[in-house]
């Protein structure tokens, strides 16, 4: 069965409806599940996938500004009553997933009261996840960020390696590719992580957690308090 | 002769049927909020919820170190304290009032009562907090994209929309603490602004000259920002349901 928390701290009777509409796929590197301004279809809910929500600037991509994983779900804007997504859902680590029509979404959640309760305290730090986002570009260097974001995509994907390309990394951190790149020598250098052939491999936990900024543990400890 | 004082001058409060305004009326305590003034600390407890009416409150992400950025800004389009329905406890960010007026507040049980009705409150605050995560978006984007000039001039148009003036109290050092960068880029930003004709800027208030000027001057930011709270309050219940 596919590992999503939001699912799984739902009550037995609540989960056993949901369940009957979900349809298990398997999303790759890659795929494009909204695009800015563009009707919702489905929602998705994570296993050992990995979604990254980005924001457009002059028409590029610019940013990520959120990253889901198992703790969570894509298609939050219509918990909130939008049918239309604001941002690009990509999916960033390839892997199995749940996901719903969005018709059959709206009626489960209006029907559902844990559902609800655990969608809205998901936003809230989702939301929380966004802000911080926001004043760590503000404040923190490529390095610091790259090990952050280095660590959050290590604890959803649950694996030591994950494929990646500097050009890729370079719009999650809204960075030219040159600055991602001496970003990741340096902490190649300190043995943090190993890259090659775009693949990244994390060598040494401990150490990129030193080397990441402060804002990795406060999102962190809000998802495990969630 | 300044219109009296009435909720209404919030339009999340205004755009609410009768009967249920009037289950809030009782409730809502009107005050005054003075510039500077604190309304939740990051991680504190928050016990009431604030509609603005003539004030803006800045919700600020603070660092561990202390420094600080503005995430969003709310004026009478919307509400500050979301976290409370939203079912989290506490808030990671800190909202302090950045521009003095009124405010109605109501305690966190009464709008929680209201919110699991499940009637327009609840259906207006879910799409208000949608435009809210739009503008934490759009500010992060243009943290990292965009130059403080053009950062001031999409602060000093979403401020304005949410006053009935053109003129802002406001000193340059909150202004830098907003965004977050050094004082001497907003003053460096603000004098070219001036130099120009589009704000004139004296002893801590700013009068916007020239509004055209300066939306031509900004960067895309504002009007994604301000599409989706306009959006928010013209599609009404629509978009769900037509849907459902």
């Amino acid at each position: 069965m596919i590992d999503n928390s939001l699912l799984a701290a739902m009550p037995r009777k609540a989960y056993a409806r949901l369940l009957a509409n979900l349809e298990p796929i398997t999303l790759n590197f890659g795929e494009v599940l909204y695009e800015p301004g563009q009707t919702i279809r489905h929602v998705y809910f994570p296993g050992a996938s990995l979604v990254s929500l980005l924001t457009l600037a002059d028409g590029h991509l610019a940013l990520e500004v959120g990253l889901i994983g198992r703790e969570g779900m894509v298609g939050i804007p219509l918990v909130l009553g939008h049918r239309v997504s604001a941002v690009r859902a990509l999916v960033q680590g390839s892997g199995a997933a749940l996901r719903m029509t969005s018709a059959n979404f709206i009626k489960q959640f209006r029907l559902s009261l844990p559902l609800q309760r655990e969608l809205y305290s998901y936003v809230h730090t989702l939301m929380a996840q966004i802000s911080q986002t926001a004043a760590c570009n503000r404040f923190h260097v490529v390095e610091q960020r790259l090990a952050r974001w280095l660590l959050m995509t290590h604890d959803r994907v649950k694996s030591d390696q994950f494929r990646m390309t500097h050009e890729f990394l370079g719009h999650m951190l809204g960075v030219r590719r040159v600055g991602v790149t001496k970003a990741a020598q340096a902490l190649q250098e300190h043995s943090l992580i190993s890259y090659s052939r775009g693949a990244i491999t994390i060598l040494d936990r401990k150490g990129l957690e030193a080397a990441a900024c402060q804002c990795y543990k406060v999102v962190r400890d809000m998802h495990e308090g969630a | 002769m300044p219109a009296p004082h009435t909720p209404k001058q919030n339009h999340l409060l205004a755009a609410l049927p009768d009967a249920e305004y009037a289950r809030l009326l009782p409730d809502l305590e009107p005050l005054p909020l003075e510039l500077g003034l604190p309304l939740y600390e990051s991680g504190g407890p928050q016990e009431y919820v604030y509609f603005p009416t003539a004030s803006i409150v800045s919700l600020l992400y603070v660092m561990h170190d202390g420094s600080s950025a503005e995430i969003a800004v709310v004026g009478n389009e919307g509400v500050v304290g979301i976290a409370l329905f939203m079912g989290g406890e506490s808030t990671p960010s800190r909202a302090v009032v950045q521009s003095a007026g009124g405010a109605y507040r109501l305690k966190g049980g009464a709008l929680k009562t209201e919110f699991e009705r499940g009637g327009t409150l609840q259906h207006l605050l879910l799409r208000y907090t949608q435009a809210l995560i739009t503008q934490m978006a759009q500010t992060a984007v243009c943290n990292r994209h965009h130059a403080v000039e053009q950062q001031l001039c999409r602060w000093l148009l979403l401020s304005l929309d949410r006053l009935s003036s053109n003129e802002l109290t406001m000193t340059q050092t909150l202004i830098a603490n907003m965004l977050g960068v050094r004082r001497e880029g907003v003053t460096e930003a603000a004098g070219k602004l001036q130099a120009e004709g589009l704000i004139q800027y004296s002893r801590g208030k700013i009068t916007v000259l020239d509004r055209p000027k300066l939306e031509a001057r900004v960067c895309e930011c504002y009007a994604v920002v301000k599409q989706e709270s306009d959006r928010l309050l013209s599609g009404k219940r629509q978009t769900a349901d037509r849907y459902l």
